[in-house]
């Protein structure tokens, strides 16, 4: 076999182990969903400072799930999908345009700073989740 | 005496005529998150072109800019395409033109991509904001390194002979 053959075989076998790996670490690392039934509330902040709540029970795993279940309560949402994950475009029909005036809907979990976007962020008992219109100072 | 300039104006039109194709490739494929023909372009392109192909990857990504607003995360353009340029430069001497050779290249930077867009994040929230953006986005990056190596396998040998049929 030439020399240049073998090696291109082991980049090849060195990418996979690579991918593999990588993988590994999300499985460990990454957001971890629990199953079954859990308490939530949800409040939206809109441009005006008023909040709208939502409460109840799901099942869902994931906070686009729930979003999704919430829709039954009256709550609606648009997304779009990019390389950074689900981005929240609009919600309850109000639409934050970041190129506009550097409006956006924001993701809090517990009262902190959201670090995963909703289809990423898992959904635990007594979850308290708020989606804030902000504007980029 | 005046200075000539290394630039021709056959540089500048090619440059403007790959710029479009990027921009044109980069639209088309925006509904598939994460599959892209940018990564194979700009080695197809660096392989002929060699350095200046940095100066196209910022116009690429002031355009970008332009298009998807300004932002902290704008920074990352300016570094992520570069970094794949540089390695097509030093690598390509054992390339020897075999797609799967730059598949393997164009796969392993897909791979990578949100390690290296996560490094500004470095700087505003530490390892741990990092590390968390990061990881975050495996899912992306396993479907970008799947995509990159398909991509590059199937579309190097034939771009690359048109390439050289064009006497480029």
């Amino acid at each position: 076999m030439k020399k240049s053959t073998k090696n291109l075989i082991i980049g090849l076998v060195l990418l996979v182990v690579a991918a593999l790996l990588v993988g590994g670490i999300y499985i460990t690392f990454g957001p971890q969903a629990t199953h079954g039934s859990k308490g939530f509330v949800v409040n939206v902040t809109d441009s005006k400072g008023d909040v709208v709540t939502y409460d109840g029970k799901t099942d869902a795993e994931y906070l686009s799930e729930l979003m999704e279940e919430l829709k039954k309560q009256g709550f609606t949402y648009e997304s779009t999908t990019s390389e950074y994950g689900m981005f929240i475009t609009s919600i309850n029909g109000e639409t934050a345009d970041y190129d506009t005036n550097g409006a956006y809907w924001s993701i809090y979990v517990n009262g902190d700073y959201g670090q995963y976007g909703a289809d990423q962020q898992p959904v635990n008992d007594g979850d308290v989740f708020g989606f804030r219109y902000e504007k980029a100072e | 005496m005046k200075k000539q300039s290394k630039w021709t104006a056959l540089d500048i039109a090619g440059m403007g005529i790959m710029l479009a194709i990027l921009e044109v490739c980069k639209h088309a494929l925006d509904f598939l998150p994460n599959i892209e023909l940018v990564s194979f372009l700009f080695i197809i392109f660096t392989l002929y072109f060699g350095w200046q192909i940095v100066l196209l990857s910022w116009a690429f990504s002031l355009v970008e800019c332009i298009y998807f607003g300004f932002g902290p995360w704008t920074i990352t353009y300016f570094y992520v395409w570069p970094i794949l340029i540089i390695l097509v430069m030093v690598l390509k001497r054992f390339g020897e033109e075999r797609p799967l050779f730059y598949a393997i290249l164009s796969g392993a930077f897909g791979l990578s991509f949100g390690f290296l867009c996560s490094l500004y994040t470095l700087v505003v929230g530490g390892i741990g904001m990092q590390l968390t953006w990061w990881i975050s986005g495996i899912p992306y990056d396993l479907v970008h390194c799947v995509g990159n190596f398909v991509i590059c396998l199937v579309l190097f040998y034939p771009i690359n002979r048109a390439m050289k049929q064009l006497k480029i």
